[in-house]
């Protein structure tokens, strides 16, 4: 056998093909059936929905999708032989599912903005809805009074769960006791707790036993309960950052446990932990079900966290959305558009902060 | 390195121990690290304590009936079909969720260029941050015209099958539509999850497969979907946890009905505990319903808790395998 004949145009072949995969390489023959496997069932199934009064969802599920698996697995079975079958099908299915999901949630950000944009005016973000019924039009009246409870349920909130969260992360990360694993398991259960029945808990010990009214207050510790597994595993993550260099030189200067935690790791990971708040925060801002149970309803301004039932964005919403008036639900979608720009903020300076946490 | 470290880090820090206000300060972040404790312990004393009467004047019929009457002395009131409601809900949320976010998180580790994986992880992450109030508005006035078109469809030509069978004539407010928005909520969390653990499939087994000449199908199924397994069920799991306790979205668009639907999945109708709690809140007659509410929350939590319980376990039990 001639092993070492020198052929010129294989060792090129070889060369070109150094650099990457050569087995990820697509032959000509490939890229033109998968070509044809896409283009000519999108074709059919176009001219189907233009000439015939098929309804298109028979035309998606019954005709297009068995229409696409066949012709996406003749152009596998031609090109990888039977193997490829399988394959096709994985990805033909993979992509509808992603386009469904994608489709999904164009439909919802869409819609929010579509609908929602005809309500948004300044005086919707400032007035009160004290003199507005749900008939009145959208010249007048606000969420303002929601906006004001939303930010006082959520301070209060943030001021009870956020000290708690973070010592629960310190001892997990700093004190290292026995019973790491358990705290872990319980922070881990009570963020299951499902949003209604921190409110129904909340309206049961401070509600019911007429220590309070439905309130700010009481709102705030519903929404603390849903809050603090997010701080306090955001927080445990971040300080598990903090590199052990700091902590063993603190202790090595003399500095006392103590000391070192509240003045060398917590200020080291102080970026990352304003991530977990606004995490938190953003975790809560949408909840509903609480509010109605432990804060009520308002039409006016409240700036009393105890005193009297409060409105916040959420429950505005939750009101407005089954009226029979066209305002009254345009005002239900213009603040839901309010709702997640607050929070695609909130997300985007928690991303923006948590890019520079590491090792700072 | 490491562990000469954390060896110094610890003596170090027993050596500080002996200071007082260090201890004042571990007392009080060990006393701050039980809340979470504390809190499910007070949720289930509480709602636990407010079901007793609920129980003695209910028994066992509480949980084995399905009416919600309190005009009779005494209310005859049972949740049965409210918490089989909310498992069939849960449950037709998992048959839509769990194929698309498993072949969603496929998609986005092993098909797609890196850089359209990383947009739909940003655009999974947005999906899965939308409030629910603001999907049950979405699904109130966008899918409920489109999904009661399917629904006729469905019925029409598979009504035959008797989970699609529907007498009343009415699509609207049925388990179907509940259960789908609630796959919606359901599909991030699945794909997060599931993208997380597939992505941690050994790139070597990956490549070896592949050297092998395994197909995708053949590498998924041998390779990737085993070693993530543990993963995958424990986020399903997380995720049914969430569908079980949803409220708000499922309120706007399911029919509330006193009476137990076991399979009609598109008959207008159904039952949920967690919105039967704020639907009848509103209109609570007196301290003895908002003791039947508490009662039904309770039931709620204990639910949810358990499926929480477990899917923790099986999540980390896997990750302790993985390493």
């Amino acid at each position: 056998m001639s092993t070492s004949t020198f052929d010129p145009a294989a060792l090129e072949q070889l060369q070109q093909q150094k650099s990457g995969r050569p087995w990820r390489k697509k032959p000509t023959r490939f890229t033109a059936s998968v070509a044809l496997a896409v283009v000519i069932p999108a074709l059919l199934v176009a001219a189907l929905f233009l000439t015939s009064d098929i309804p298109v969802p028979i035309l998606l599920v019954v005709i297009y999708l068995p229409l696409q698996l066949i012709a996406s697995g003749i152009a596998a079975w031609a090109t990888k032989g039977t193997r490829g079958i399988a394959d096709s099908v994985i990805i033909v299915n993979a992509i509808g599912a992603s386009l469904f999901s994608v489709v999904v949630l164009v439909s919802v950000i869409g819609s929010l903005v579509v609908r929602g944009l005809r309500a948004l005016s300044p005086h919707f973000l400032f007035q009160n809805s004290v003199y507005i019924s749900p008939s009145t039009p959208l010249d007048y009246g606000g969420i303002g009074h929601s906006l004001v409870g939303t930010l006082l349920i959520v301070f209060i909130a943030s001021l009870i769960s956020v000290p708690i969260g973070i010592a629960t992360a310190v001892y997990i990360t700093e004190v290292r006791g026995r019973a790491v694993p358990y705290v872990r398991f319980f922070v881990q259960a009570m963020s299951g707790v499902p949003s209604v029945v921190a409110g129904l808990f909340i309206l049961t010990i401070v509600v019911a036993t007429g220590a309070f009214n439905q309130s700010a207050f009481a709102g705030g510790l519903a929404y603390a309960i849903l809050m603090l597994p997010t701080v306090a595993r955001t927080a445990e993550e971040v300080l598990k950052l903090v590199p052990d260099d700091l902590r063993t030189g603190a202790l090595a200067l003399g500095s006392t446990r103590a000391r070192t935690v509240l003045r060398v790791v917590i200020p080291a990971a102080r970026t990352g932990i304003i991530t977990a708040v606004i995490l938190g925060v953003a975790r809560v801002i949408g909840e509903t079900a609480p509010l109605l149970l432990a804060a009520g309803n308002n039409d006016q301004t409240v700036v009393n966290p105890f005193g009297s039932p409060i409105s916040s964005v959420p429950t505005y919403i939750f009101n407005n959305v089954a009226l029979p008036y066209p305002d009254a639900v345009a005002r239900a979608w213009g603040s839901a558009l309010v709702l997640i720009i607050l929070v695609a903020i909130l997300f985007t300076l928690a991303r923006v902060l948590g890019r520079g946490r590491v090792g700072r | 390195m490491v562990e000469g470290s954390q060896l110094q880090l610890r003596d170090l820090q027993s050596a500080a121990t002996s200071h007082r206000g260090d201890r004042v300060f571990t007392r009080t972040v060990a006393g701050a690290a039980f809340t979470s404790l504390a809190v499910l312990a007070g949720i289930a004393l509480f709602l636990g304590f407010q079901a007793i009467p609920a129980f003695q004047t209910q028994g066992l019929s509480f949980i084995t009936t399905t009416g919600w009457d309190i005009n009779t002395n005494p209310p005859t009131v049972g949740i049965f079909g409210m918490l089989y409601g909310s498992v069939l809900l849960a449950f037709i949320g998992l048959v839509i969720a769990v194929p698309a976010a498993v072949l969603l998180a496929i998609f986005m580790v092993f098909l797609s260029p890196p850089r359209l994986s990383k947009i739909l992880t940003n655009l999974i992450d947005l999906m899965a941050a939308i409030p629910s109030v603001i999907l049950g508005l979405w699904a109130f006035y966008i899918l409920n015209p489109t999904a009661e078109e399917w629904q006729v469809l469905l019925n029409k030509y598979l009504g035959w099958i008797p989970i699609f069978e529907n007498t009343s004539g009415n699509f609207l407010g049925t388990p179907f539509i509940a259960g789908f928005v609630l796959a919606i909520m359901m599909i991030p969390i699945i794909t997060a999850v599931t993208r997380e653990v597939l992505s941690r499939t050994p790139p070597e087994l990956v490549n070896a497969s592949e050297a092998l000449g395994c197909s995708l199908w053949t590498m998924l199924r041998y390779v990737a979907l085993p070693y993530g397994r543990g993963g995958i069920v424990g986020g399903i799991m997380l995720g049914l946890g969430r569908a079980l306790g949803e409220t708000i979205a499922v309120f706007f668009v399911l029919k509330l009905v006193y009476e137990t639907n076991w399979d009609k999945i598109i008959e207008s109708g159904g039952g949920s505990v967690a919105t039967l709690i704020v639907s009848r809140f509103g209109e609570v007659s007196g301290p003895s319903e908002l003791q039947l509410l508490l009662a039904a929350g309770f039931f709620l939590f204990i639910m949810t808790l358990v499926v929480n319980v477990i899917a923790n376990l099986i999540v980390s039990r896997t990750g302790r395998l993985q390493k």
